[in-house]
């Protein structure tokens, strides 16, 4: 006992914050469950009765897709501590200030724009599967002179579902004809190519980011990738049917209205989660979130209300206007105060809600059958919400760093603390866009370059994908007589069966026989031990009730 | 007067509504209906068991005209209808014997 009380305990190494770490998986599984079930059911819930399990079913294989890739080699792409090309070692980026020696590390500070820009591209790939790699503390190569209080699990499932989302996000864009097989190959191809890159440019310490583009949660990595990714991918594949296209009523907005909920709400663990830590940053992030969501939910309504043909508001719009005003203040959330918090989600969905309502109507956006829109409410919001960082960065909203605040918000000591790892001074980091003195346009200009950088990779790379696809499977998209029919071709399901019009034939195992009467009953007769799906269940598992005859 | 009755596949509804339409013919009532005919059915797979389903959705279009346009009018929806598979449908024509318009209470063929 006496050994026990003056050591560590396992579970708390000295450098676990159980706060931090409790949070971060908290903040990770909101985001999970922004995916399943929240965009799954809200997708499924606004389109035709007869593609929602079609959406569905991409969705719980996506997430499971870009879950294996992950842990398998993609992870260490966006977040390893080291680049494909000899730009950034051993958890080293010199954005952050000057808290620790990088010079040694950063040999692509000695050369020209192409060496830093490729050496400073992509993580190496590699495992994060051994009890070594899931129990060390968290670190990344944009992260030094912060230490992460949380160990590496804790990291790898927080941004996984930040890679599950993306491309689960732009099934908006490709849903109603692609082939589910092609969309099974491509989320982990995406998910490795465009996603990786795109993340260790802006998160993992690569070019962009030692550049000083900034990214708070995702406006351009996951937003407005998924936006361009899905509207090029929607090019290739062709239209949806004519039919569809012109039928493409929603199933149910009651459910739409769940997962549209569980979004907003899941958006607090979104935004919320990437201080990483459970502190004041979190804090201001979380009400920012909620104060551009609230914005932006209004502002669509209203202009729904006086500007489009109908005069009215409508539900839909406002799930628009929440996605546009979540987007939007994804890239600034922790550092952006109140009121850029409200600029941002009011202006955001005025440029998507002309966009949607005319810019939809000219070249190329036209002509692409990017069936929900995601180019609107998720590129387009995501391009300007990260554009306005540049704008609207209040230098006083601090993030991380060291020194202490007076009343007026100011840094007053910023001497090393605790969060510093080196002996040497670090500053408080923060974001200051043109709004605040000096009013300088660096980080819109950095904002720009990186937009620039996202939307041209993010196309390019879907592009040679999805026609790789095409190539290898004959068509990524299903034929005119899979697609007249929809969910029943192509799972042999419908989201609403009328049960009294379906019969009992596959009864399998033991003497049931197909419908016979008094069986016991369609769960265990067929379902419990026949199917391919069934849990294993033992044989003599209990009928239901009523079910005994 | 006549009440011509068509079982047709659900997404030549467009084509057909067009050709009524074009046809002269006033209105037409639609709704969705199961059944089956020549046409197998299809099964669907619940959590491993699976179900025969014998019935296919189909829209059933009714239409009322006058004696002199049932012959044209059947063929209208018969060309619009028509996919050259299995599964097309049927139309049939049934004598009616009045027909009230209710908001004016015309009756007979001034009110179809």
């Amino acid at each position: 006992m006496h050994f026990l009380a003056q050591s560590v305990p396992v579970p708390y190494p000295s450098w676990l914050n159980t706060g931090d770490n409790t949070w971060q998986i908290a903040a990770a599984t909101f985001v999970a469950l922004q995916s399943i079930p929240g965009l799954m059911v809200l997708y499924a819930a606004v389109v035709p009765k007869k593609w929602a399990v079609n959406v569905m079913a991409m969705m719980f294989a996506g997430f499971s897709l870009v879950l294996i890739a992950w842990v398998l080699w993609s992870y260490k792409m966006g977040f390893g501590a080291t680049s494909v090309g000899n730009g950034v070692k051993d958890g080293c980026q010199r954005w952050l200030g000057s808290g620790v020696d990088c010079a040694s590390n950063l040999k692509a500070t000695t050369g020209g724009f192409f060496e830093h820009f490729f050496d400073n591209f992509v993580g190496q790939p590699g495992t994060v599967t051994n009890s070594v790699q899931e129990q060390t503390q968290a670190v990344s190569a944009a992260n030094d002179i912060i230490p992460f209080h949380f160990p590496a699990d804790s990291l790898l499932y927080f941004q996984f579902v930040f890679a599950a989302i993306t491309p689960l996000l732009f099934i908006g864009s490709v849903l109603g004809r692609i082939k589910f097989s092609a969309w099974c190959i491509l989320c982990p191809l995406w998910s490795t190519f465009v996603y990786g890159v795109d993340a260790f440019m802006l998160w993992g310490g690569g070019y962009l980011a030692q550049e000083g583009a900034l990214d708070f949660s995702g406006g351009f990595v996951i937003h407005m990738s998924a936006g361009v990714s899905g509207f090029v991918a929607a090019w290739v594949l062709g239209p949806r049917l004519a039919r569809d296209r012109e039928h493409f009523v929603p199933n149910n907005l009651l459910i739409a209205g769940v997962g549209a909920g569980i979004l907003w709400l899941g958006w607090n663990g979104f935004n919320g989660g990437d201080p990483y830590y459970a502190g004041v940053d979190m804090s201001n992030a979380v009400v920012n979130t909620n104060i551009a969501t609230a914005a932006g939910v209004l502002v669509w309504m209203a202009m729904d209300a006086w500007l489009s043909k109908q005069k009215k508001p409508t539900f839909l719009g406002g799930v628009n206007g929440m996605i546009c005003g979540l987007v939007g203040i994804t890239p600034c959330a922790g550092w952006v105060n109140g009121w850029g918090a409200i600029a941002v989600g009011a202006i955001d969905t005025i440029i998507v809600w002309f966009a949607w309502n005319y810019l939809s109507k000219v070249k190329p956006f036209s002509k692409v059958d990017d069936a929900l829109g995601v180019i609107y409410t998720h590129g387009i919001a995501g391009l300007f919400g990260g554009l306005m960082l540049g704008v609207f960065g209040d230098p006083n909203m601090l993030e991380y760093g060291c020194g202490n605040l007076d009343a007026s918000g100011q840094v007053v000591n910023t001497s090393a603390t605790a969060f510093a790892t080196s002996s040497s001074s670090c500053a408080p980091f923060s974001v200051s866009g043109f709004m605040y003195a000096p009013h300088h346009l660096h980080q819109l200009w950095e904002q720009f370059r990186a937009a620039v950088f996202v939307i041209i990779w993010s196309a390019l790379i879907t592009f040679i994908l999805m026609k790789l696809i095409g190539l290898v499977l004959g068509g990524a998209r299903y034929k005119d007589e899979v697609l007249e029919i929809g969910d029943v071709a192509i799972h042999d399901e419908e989201a609403y069966p009328a049960d009294q019009l379906a019969t009992l034939t596959s009864a399998g195992g033991g003497g049931g026989g197909a419908g016979g009467g008094g069986g016991g009953g369609a769960f265990q007769l067929a379902g419990f031990e026949v199917g391919s799906l069934s849990p294993p269940r033992p044989p003599d598992i209990s009928p239901p009730p009523g079910a005994l005859s | 007067m006549k009440l011509v009755t068509a079982v047709i596949k659900p997404f030549k509804l467009d084509s057909v509504k067009e050709a009524v339409e074009a046809a002269g013919a006033k209105g037409l009532t639609v709704s969705e209906v199961q059944g089956y005919g020549r046409q197998k059915g299809h099964t669907e797979t619940y959590r491993g068991a699976e179900y025969q389903v014998a019935f296919t959705p189909k829209v059933k279009v009714e239409v009322l005209v006058g004696e002199d346009d049932v012959s044209g009018l059947v063929d209208v929806i018969a060309k619009a209808a028509r996919t050259d598979k299995i599964g097309d449908g049927k139309i049939w024509v049934t004598a009616v014997d009045s027909v009230v318009r209710i908001r004016t209470g015309e009756t007979g063929p001034d009110a179809i």
